[in-house]
């Protein structure tokens, strides 16, 4: 590697070649820009999910271990707390994620707890990190338009990162340089390209994986039209076990803790993950028992009971197929959940730096217009809005879940959104830099104020 | 996971700063540098993924080293002065898009090859190695889902570069119809076979 004239590295596309590429990734980065940062924002701050959810449910138990007693205190706790044909998933804490966590759900319905190390149940109705989470998921859109568009901005920028490459021929030759300070074009390209490319394994596993997540549905209803005549339930059943045969009759809960015990005792390589309850309190209940390996991804080992508390499937590394790992580690990898707080953070700084790969994206295009006496003043101040704009916007959007609880987040975020978009838009003496600093102020107002309010809760 | 995050990210320094001291000697790189530097980088992936376990040791490792060198660029950047433009300078000589007069047609044309006909062309592709692939049927359709986003972001790259309409349509439509007709057929026959 070297910047010498001495050896020059060849780069194996042709300079016309290389334009052409590089004019396609201006004009995918330009077209889908505002909703990759978007999506990239949220999902960077969404990594943070279950400290944020901590945060906003002040007095929130953290239990760094349960023992299988307070597993079934808690489990047992939720099926009275619940309409009977309801699911329960318990969460136990490991070293990936501090705390348990219950949710019980069935259509239409949801009610999340923490789960204290005693059994104990506390409501975790974190308002403003759920919004976050689907905002970045579906946009609040119906679920499967919402995720075919995140998942094309996937798409999009997977096709962004790949023409982004062939089209950096000074890819060795600047593969150092960050020169700021000069002309603000030459920043932001060092800026754009040194963090596009020391982190692209990351950029490029973060947008294959939201692509697919994204795009699940499609996939799912496309395989079915071809394998199973359009029935997307055949797809679905090669990944999800049968549902247990109807049968409604009331009986008795068994003994949870004991079957617990018997799980643990039966996957002793593995720790205890997670338990689900299926049909609470029916005869058709069942009961499945989720094991994590530390050198594993995602878990690999469960046990099943039916009502009478008798094992019926058993499930271990050696029985899974490639297909079913891999579709159970995309969202890991995704979210960055598998490694704890540590983890959490790298996930949070390389995410930080997909969002100003793809601003300074913008930034280039908008500079390159001002450099050829074509500036364009309005997108200028619209990108302001976007960039800067949207973490004040999400930041009001917390501040507002704290005071007024009540109000619906999703379309107060798009009355904010628009309401900063349009104003910037129209503000004609005002230049796009000018514009920036006043959001980057009210960014760290805003930030100050936010914290103020949820960490003065938490501490009093 | 902190002692191995530590390790990945001190070794994504080591590595970075071995390529960058190689990358600053004028006299060319230097070869052991290089390999030392390239070295580092590769065996704590593979060393992680031996000690944390293969899937979640690599991404760790992908991830820390990343950052680890980036702090390397950060640590080396220079401050210029502010000037109005940069000419022909340093980094004046980087590629330039290419100016096409723009033409309504063209662009919507463009965004449709690289929108529903690239993803249909994807999707047929796809869906074909679904089918035809040998081994377990969930692992075939969770190979040719995470085919599908690669091969559509492939043909977005592609056909938005590409200034041959003509040839980018011919190619898509022929790969979409040929690449169903080969699934649809696959399909009947392993349903029949089932």
């Amino acid at each position: 590697m070297s910047n010498t004239r001495k050896k020059r590295w060849r780069w194996p596309i042709s300079p016309e070649t290389v334009r052409s590429v590089l004019s396609s990734h201006s004009v995918l980065g330009l077209a889908f820009a505002a909703i990759i940062y978007l999506v990239c924002l949220t999902g960077t701050i969404a990594v943070f999910a279950p400290d944020l959810q901590r945060i906003e449910v002040p007095g929130t138990p953290v239990a760094m271990h349960l023992s299988e007693a307070a597993a079934a205190r808690a489990l047992t706790e939720a099926v009275r707390q619940t309409p009977s044909d309801s699911s329960i998933y318990l969460t136990m804490p490991s070293p990936a994620k501090e705390g348990a966590t219950l949710v019980a759900f069935k259509p239409g319905f949801e009610r999340n707890w923490a789960v204290a190390e005693d059994g104990t149940l506390s409501p975790l109705d974190a308002i403003w990190t759920e919004f976050l989470i689907y905002l970045h998921i579906c946009l609040h859109l119906p679920r499967s338009w919402g995720g075919f568009i995140v998942g094309l901005t996937g798409v999009a920028l997977l096709s962004s990162l790949v023409s982004g490459i062939l089209a950096h021929p000074r890819v060795v030759r600047d593969a150092f340089h960050l020169r700021l300070g000069g002309s603000r074009r030459l920043q932001e390209a060092d800026l754009h390209n040194r963090l596009g490319v020391w982190a692209l394994p990351f950029h490029f596993t973060l947008a294959l994986t939201g692509a697919l997540l994204g795009l699940s549905t499609i996939i799912v209803a496309g395989l079915s039209l071809l394998l199973y005549r359009g029935d997307m339930t055949r797809v679905y059943a090669l990944f999800l076990d049968p549902p247990p045969a109807i049968d409604a009759r009331t009986v008795p809960m068994p003994d949870l803790a004991a079957l617990i015990a018997q799980a643990r005792a039966r996957m002793a390589e593995a720790a205890i993950d997670s338990v689900m309850v299926e049909r609470p309190g029916r005869a058709d209940m069942r009961i499945s028992v989720h094991g994590r390996r530390p050198r594993h991804l995602v878990v690999q080992d469960e046990v099943q009971f039916d009502a009478q508390g008798a094992a019926i499937h058993e499930e271990h590394p050696k029985d899974m197929v490639v297909g079913t790992r891999v579709l159970s580690g995309i969202g890991q990898l995704h979210f960055g959940w598998f490694g704890g707080p540590v983890v959490r953070v790298a996930y949070g700084l390389l995410g930080l730096a997909l969002c100003v790969v793809t601003s300074s994206g913008v930034t280039i295009w908008l500079a390159r217009r001002r450099d050829r006496g074509r500036p364009a003043p309005q997108w200028e101040r619209i990108w302001s809005a976007v960039c800067w704009g949207q973490p004040v916007v999400l930041m009001l959007t917390a501040i507002l879940a704290f005071v007024y609880p009540e109000v619906p987040l999703a379309p107060a975020w798009l009355i904010l959104t628009t309401i900063a978009i349009v104003l910037c838009a129209v503000m004609n003496r005002c230049s796009g830099e000018y514009l920036a600093r006043l959001w980057r102020r009210g960014l760290v107002v805003a930030s100050a104020l936010a914290a103020v309010l949820y960490l003065g809760r938490a501490l009093y | 996971m902190l002692v191995a995050s530590l390790f990945l990210l001190a070794a994504g320094v080591l590595g970075a700063g071995l390529l960058r001291t190689s990358w600053r000697r004028r006299e060319g790189a230097a070869p052991a540098l290089l390999a030392g530097g390239w070295g580092v980088l590769i065996g704590a992936i593979l060393l992680a993924g031996w000690v944390v376990g293969p899937v979640k040791g690599t991404a760790l490792a992908l991830a820390m080293e990343g950052i680890g060198a980036f702090g390397i660029v950060w640590h080396g950047r220079v401050r210029k002065v502010a000037r109005e433009r940069d000419g022909k300078g340093e980094g004046g000589d980087a590629p330039e898009p290419l100016d096409e007069p723009g033409r309504v047609w063209r662009g919507v044309l463009r965004t449709l090859l690289a929108g529903p006909l690239g993803m249909t062309a994807a999707m047929a592709l796809a869906f074909c190695v679904t089918v035809y692939m040998p081994g377990d049927a969930r692992t075939r359709i969770v190979t040719g889902g995470m085919l599908l986003p690669v091969l559509w972001g492939l043909a977005m790259t592609w056909t938005l570069a590409d200034r041959r309409l003509l040839r980018a349509t011919a190619v898509l439509v022929g790969t979409s119809v040929l690449g169903f007709g080969l699934a649809f057929l696959g399909g009947i026959l392993s349903g029949a076979s089932t």
